[in-house]
């Protein structure tokens, strides 16, 4: 019985504490408002960066926001040509669902996992790619699952 | 001299042999007991013995704080932390993807294409 109790006591401290934790891990973000920086808040280099955003900046989500934010950080680093890049394609990226945005990325990750010297250049495959007919693109595809029947 | 249960066994080992007292004295004996037991307190109620139980097993209220709260404390405080980093982990592999992405040689159309990862990687097994 003791043994229980002791241990029903111990089990309420710790969910207790736990949580408490948990809060305590979420507190950095909770300093900064939770709404993501207003464009106001920018710093005129950084609105200069993100001009293309402007006028949609009010629609992107607070996370992403600070994404943002932390790419223009990096952009001075980049050399030209990544930086027109970068300006060109910054609002499509933006538009995104956050799922294809998500797909994006894994593709990104596998794409650079094939060895360079098996993938040739990216560009030239992607252009060859492109200039298969829509079918033979489509069969490359992964297949989709068949969804189930509806009941 | 004898020591104190030794001592004890022997008064009652005489006491059980009987000894002989004047009437009145065991009367009032008696009474005595009577009255102590009428004074008797009841048993604590089971819950405080319980509790007590479970304090006294625990080492009392600053034996709970030190073998339960501090680890449960110290391991909360390590979820957070790990949480915490998880986090800022996360964080920083999107904005570092996202950077590659946006500034990368193939255009964002290629990584948004169901097929051309595939067929990339099918063509380089050959």
């Amino acid at each position: 019985m003791a043994e229980k109790a002791r241990f029903v006591l111990a089990a309420a401290a710790f969910a207790l504490l736990a949580a408490a934790g948990s809060a305590i891990a979420q507190a950095p973000s909770a300093q900064t408002p939770k709404k993501g920086p207003a464009w106001a808040e920018l710093s005129a280099e950084h609105q200069q960066i993100l001009a293309p955003l402007k006028d949609t900046w009010l629609q992107i989500a607070p996370d992403r926001r600070r994404n943002w934010v932390a790419l223009a950080k990096r952009y001075p680093k980049m050399d030209p040509k990544a930086q027109e890049r970068m300006q060109r394609r910054m609002e499509r990226w933006a538009k995104l669902t956050p799922e294809q945005r998500k797909q994006a990325r894994e593709n990104y990750r596998r794409i650079s996992k094939v060895p360079p010297d098996k993938r040739g250049d990216l560009k030239q495959q992607w252009s060859e790619y492109q200039s298969l007919p829509p079918q033979e693109r489509q069969g490359a595809a992964p297949q989709k699952k068949k969804p189930a029947p509806a009941k | 001299m004898d020591n104190e249960p030794q001592f004890g066994n022997r008064i009652r080992h005489l006491l059980n042999r009987g000894v002989p007292l004047d009437a009145s004295v065991s009367a009032k004996l008696r009474a005595a007991r009577e009255l102590a037991l009428s004074r008797q307190k009841p048993e604590a109620a089971q819950g405080l013995v319980w509790t007590g139980d479970i304090l006294g097993r625990l080492g009392g209220f600053s034996g709970l704080s030190l073998r339960l709260i501090v680890p449960v404390v110290t391991l909360a405080i390590g979820f957070a932390a790990v949480y915490a980093w998880q986090q800022k982990q996360r964080t920083a592999e999107v904005e570092e993807l996202d950077a590659l992405v946006l500034t990368g040689d193939l255009p964002i159309d290629a990584y948004l294409d169901r097929g051309f990862e595939a067929w990339l990687k099918k063509r380089a097994s050959f």
